[in-house]
């Protein structure tokens, strides 16, 4: 299946949770925070929140900034 | 020596609250557009800051480098900023995505109205406040330095109003000290002038008028030596802060010798 990772289309396989995209994508963790298809993914359901087809994810940091 | 309050703690080390955080340094730092990390990392130490703010961008995929590497959160606070948002639902949903990325309560709203002057919307700013204030979020609101609408924004539950003393990275200073006057004159809450400033003499000003902090970034980032104009800054601080509680003399039109009249 297909979903878009910060506007990237990222090829991966059927139950792949945001957890493993995000290690997929070689993304730590505990420095971000996560929107599936706009809404927010708490950071315990991270490990267990399956993806689909399509699904839009977002993942944010702390960049430099005043 | 100043006065002592009732803990018996002078003056002078009454910390600074912001919601539930009490802080000892008056001086907020950015972390934008310093020349490398580690000059980021020695300026943040030589302001003395304990509060440092930060953007929420995208995470660039495959890129391991992070922010948080050069910023020692045990000894930081972090305030994370909602820069770059136009509107009020952006800045919601940036501060959402900011408090669930794990560092805090606390926020810097910014709701700017164009990209050339980078002013703030007060309106949109008002509406993102109103609702991050019922979510629970320690809101500081950068704001213009008009009075009503700094007193419309404690009104709405800002933690602290923080009156621009001049547009974004301009360091043209404290324009207008009769505006910050006058929102220091009403304000039950902190009122910490953020944007403007240039170099040291600016914070001082801003501490003597009775500001509770400052907060800036290009001021020290881009100068030509960072660390050194860190330090100018958090000395400027501390200056103005001392200079504010002390009372300082009315100034007058017409001179008054310092030495008693000659008597022979």
């Amino acid at each position: 299946m297909r979903v878009t990772v910060n506007g990237e289309i990222k090829e991966c396989p059927e139950g792949t949770t945001i957890e493993h995209l995000l290690d997929l994508c070689k993304i730590d963790k505990n420095r971000v925070a996560v929107e599936l298809n706009l809404h927010i993914v708490p950071r315990k359901e991270l490990s267990t929140r399956m993806l689909n087809d399509a699904d839009v994810v977002e993942v944010v940091t702390f960049v430099g900034g005043g | 020596m100043l006065a002592a309050d009732k803990t018996g703690k002078t003056i002078e080390n009454i910390p600074l609250k912001i919601g539930r955080h009490e802080f000892t340094s008056r001086l907020f730092v950015g972390t934008g557009k310093y020349p490398s990390m580690e000059i980021m990392k020695d300026a943040l130490a030589a302001s003395g800051a304990e509060v440092v703010t930060v953007a929420i961008r995208r995470v660039k995929i495959n890129e391991t480098a992070s922010l948080l590497d050069y910023i020692d959160t045990r000894k930081f606070k972090i305030l994370p900023n909602t820069a770059g948002c136009y509107s009020a639902e952006e800045a919601i949903r940036t501060a959402r995505l900011a408090r669930e990325a794990g560092m805090s309560d606390l926020i810097k709203l910014e709701v700017l109205g164009d990209e050339k002057t980078l002013l703030p919307d007060p309106v949109e700013t008002l509406k993102a406040t109103e609702v991050l204030v019922k979510e629970g979020f320690t809101v500081l609101v950068y704001t213009s330095d008009d009075p009503i609408i700094a007193r419309k924004l404690e009104d709405a539950g800002a933690t602290s109003v923080m009156p621009a003393g001049a547009p974004i990275g301009s360091g043209q200073g404290i324009l207008n000290k009769n505006n910050i006057r006058i929102i220091l004159e009403s304000a039950k809450v902190p009122v910490i002038v953020d944007a403007g400033v240039g170099t040291a003499s600016d914070v001082s000003i801003a501490m003597e008028l009775g500001c509770e902090g400052v907060l800036l970034n290009t001021g020290i980032a881009l100068a030509k030596d960072p660390v050194c104009m860190a330090k100018a800054m958090k000395l400027a601080c501390e200056a103005g802060r001392l200079a504010f509680l002390s009372g300082r003399i009315p100034k007058r039109l017409y001179a008054k010798a310092s030495s008693p009249e000659k008597d022979f």
